[in-house]
């Protein structure tokens, strides 16, 4: 019952700061559009449904490509997660993305397998690499104490670079005008959920799967215990026995794993061949996802939806009306601004906790206020 | 080739380059530092530099004085700096979050604004003329000196300025009650709070003048550097910036070096890209590679300093 407060107390305080960061964007419209409400169609009912002559109707085509849409982001929201429950801010999921989509790219071409198997074996190998590029800004931290969230921004462009030199040189197909990769093995492609035009592979299963496997991880198992521990009270957990070195390297290698993984089944999901020439953007979009999901596993489909559908909904508000695209960064921003506020509404959380305790101290459980005290 | 490499880089106009290509990134590091001494993370640097540099060439076109441009870059990086203080002090944001969100604003945000406020998408082509870009000035006297004067003289004015920079926020940092302030706070904000100094007045004033800083960086890129706006054109340089102020051990004259460093190693990368067979992607590398380097030997050095001296008074307690 006190709990189920401070819960819908969270759920109503969300969807305000949601709801304050799409107000920001409608002004942005309203000021740059000379149809601001042709525009607001688009971004929020024209990912779903599809008007015509004033008629609405469900648009199945649409809802899967948002659909599809998520497959990386899930991963690297989930990748986010997991590196930030321990405090540290490693940005270099972005250049994991790449790296693990490249590598998986280049094992689609010059291996020889069967299919089912191709495809595993492409996104394994993807994900190990980008989980070891991990080790760097992780050890750097943990031996040496040198900024994770430095070394990591640089990471990416280093990253970045590398793959496009290895690109050029060495595995371009020079008889296609843009450069890429040769075409990938057919055994590679990472089939369809649905047969049809869409882009949705059996990669979204595999992110759904994910999301579940990360959150027993984060919530039943030792290490995600000592992950989230270090991340509210390090000294206590350094002082209670834990290896918060160990921990905090292997959080963020899991980090890149999973981005790694994203990078790869995207690419292998998608495309018939590699060629991303810049940072393809998830890292970054899977920040907004963590800090929506507040950095809980199980949220992190819903966030890379919202997210989904809101990227959605500013590419129809761009090609059917007057306002760029680029729209999605300014309401991320402002997402990411409210939606992150501690103090945001805290005095309605104040009152809360106030009613609280009172009600505690009445029945005087003691191990209640402790488990208040933590939520708060 | 080594020996036309060689050549190449022992002339002037390469130790010129090195500095014209310094100054943007010498403006954000020393923000990075203002801040970081009042113990606030400005992560936010590369995208009020973005957002400055849009506005820095929008207020020049409006107003076809340079000098109002200028302005106008600082204010908006001042505003920027203030938004990041006022969601990150005010509503307890994490001060990093609050700074990715104006990298965001910074990245597809200024696309956005540069639409609705021109119409134009992508740069601003168009709208920048001659007159409207940063000036450059021939110091008298130096300018005659061989060598010296080809290397010195000629900069744009905000590259002197960065570089004096350097200077004023030494002093402001030591020899005002403000720097006192800043730097009593970053150390130790409760104690300085005790003795009756506002923490929240001192990290807003920290956070604004690094934001001015940044946005002074940010008109520099694009009212000389790149004569113009594009998207991307900041290309991580105030993530660099960061850097610069951890290797520069966070003074003013040690990030100075560090930016210069950085600057030294970009000039390079142009130098070498020029070379046949070389690959200009891993010629790119070269700057962010001495970064992550410099962070660790300074990091190294650190450590053994620490280990030092924790050797020399064996009674203390490992932290």
């Amino acid at each position: 019952m006190i709990n189920r407060r401070m819960l819908v107390f969270n759920l109503l305080r969300g969807a305000a700061a949601i709801f304050l960061a799409l107000a920001v964007g409608f002004i942005f419209i309203v000021l740059s559009s000379d149809e601001p409400l042709n525009a607001l169609r688009y971004l929020l009912i024209g990912p779903i449904f599809s008007i015509r002559d004033g008629v609405m109707s469900f648009n199945a085509i649409s809802f899967q490509t948002i659909l599809a849409a998520m497959i990386p982001t899930i991963f690297t929201g989930l990748a986010v997660c997991v590196m930030f429950s321990a405090s540290q801010f490693n940005l270099a999921g972005e250049g994991s993305v790449m790296l693990g989509g490249f590598v998986g790219a280049l094992c689609a071409i010059y291996l020889n397998m069967p299919g089912w198997i191709h495809p595993v074996v492409c996104v394994l190998i993807g994900a190990a690499v980008s989980g070891l590029i991990m080790l760097i800004p992780s050890l750097l931290k943990v031996k040496l104490g040198a900024s994770e969230m430095v070394t990591s921004l640089m990471l990416n462009y280093i990253i970045m670079f590398i793959v496009l030199h290895f690109l050029n040189f060495n595995f371009a197909d020079r008889s296609k005008g843009a450069t890429q990769t040769f075409p990938f093995q057919p055994t590679a492609k990472i089939p369809a959920l649905i047969e049809g035009s869409s882009k949705l592979s059996w990669g979204f299963i595999v992110a759904l799967i994910f999301v579940v496997i990360v959150a027993l991880f984060m919530y039943r198992t030792k290490w995600g215990y000592a992950i989230r521990m270090i991340g509210i009270n390090q000294p206590f957990s350094k002082y209670s026995g834990m290896k918060v070195g160990a921990t905090i390297v292997l959080s963020q290698v899991i980090g890149g794993i999973l981005s790694g993984m994203g990078g790869s089944i995207e690419v292998l999901g998608r495309y018939n061949t590699y060629l991303w020439r810049e940072l393809p953007g998830y890292g970054w979009t899977g920040i907004t996802i963590a800090i929506l999901a507040k950095n809980n596993p199980i949220f992190v489909p819903f966030a890379a939806f919202f997210i989904a559908y809101l990227d959605k909904g500013c590419q129809l508000m761009a090609t059917y009306s007057d306002v760029p695209s680029e729209m999605i960064d300014i309401i991320q921003a402002a997402i990411f601004l409210f939606f992150a506020a501690e103090q945001f509404l805290a005095k309605y959380r104040q009152k809360i906790v106030v009613k609280n305790t009172r009600l505690e101290m009445g029945l005087k459980e003691n191990n209640n206020l402790a488990q208040e005290r933590r939520n708060a | 080739m080594f020996e036309q490499f060689l050549d190449s880089i022992l002339k002037a106009d390469f130790l010129f380059s090195i500095i014209r290509i310094t100054a943007p990134v010498l403006f954000a590091a020393l923000g990075a530092v203002v801040a970081e001494k009042a113990g606030v993370v400005n992560i936010g640097l590369e995208g009020i530099m973005s957002v400055s540099a849009l506005f820095g060439v929008l207020f020049s076109y409006w107003t076809q004085s340079w000098l109002a441009g200028v302005l106008g870059a600082l204010v908006v990086g001042v505003l920027l700096g203030l938004l990041i203080g006022f969601f990150a002090l005010k509503l307890k944001t994490d001060i990093i979050l609050a700074g990715i969100a104006v990298n965001m604003i910074g990245g597809g945000g200024t696309i956005f604004l540069l639409y609705m406020f021109t119409g134009m998408r992508g740069n601003t082509g168009a709208l920048v003329s001659q007159n409207i870009l940063i000036p450059t000035i021939d110091i008298p006297l130096i300018n005659s000196i061989p060598i010296l004067g080809e290397i010195i003289s000629g900069h744009a004015v905000l590259t002197y300025i960065a570089f004096i920079s350097v200077f004023l926020i030494a002093v402001l940092l030591y020899r005002t009650s403000l720097g006192l302030n800043i730097r009593a706070v970053g150390e130790n904000a409760n104690a300085a709070e005790s003795v009756g100094i506002s923490v929240l007045r001192i990290k807003y004033i920290a956070i604004s003048i690094s934001g001015a800083l940044a946005g002074l960086g940010g008109a520099f890129m694009s009212m000389y550097y790149s004569q113009g706006w594009n998207s991307g054109m900041i290309a991580g340089r105030g993530f660099i910036a960061l850097a610069a102020q951890a290797m520069g051990r966070g003074e003013p004259v040690g990030t100075m070096l560090s930016s210069l460093l950085f600057g030294f190693a970009q000039a390079l990368r142009t130098k070498v890209s020029g070379l046949q067979g070389v690959s200009s992607y891993l010629v790119s590398l070269i700057p962010y590679v001495f970064t992550i380097v410099g962070l660790v030997l300074y990091a190294i050095s650190t450590m053994k300093k620490v280990r030092r001296y924790r050797q020399s008074q064996p009674g203390t307690v490992e932290s």
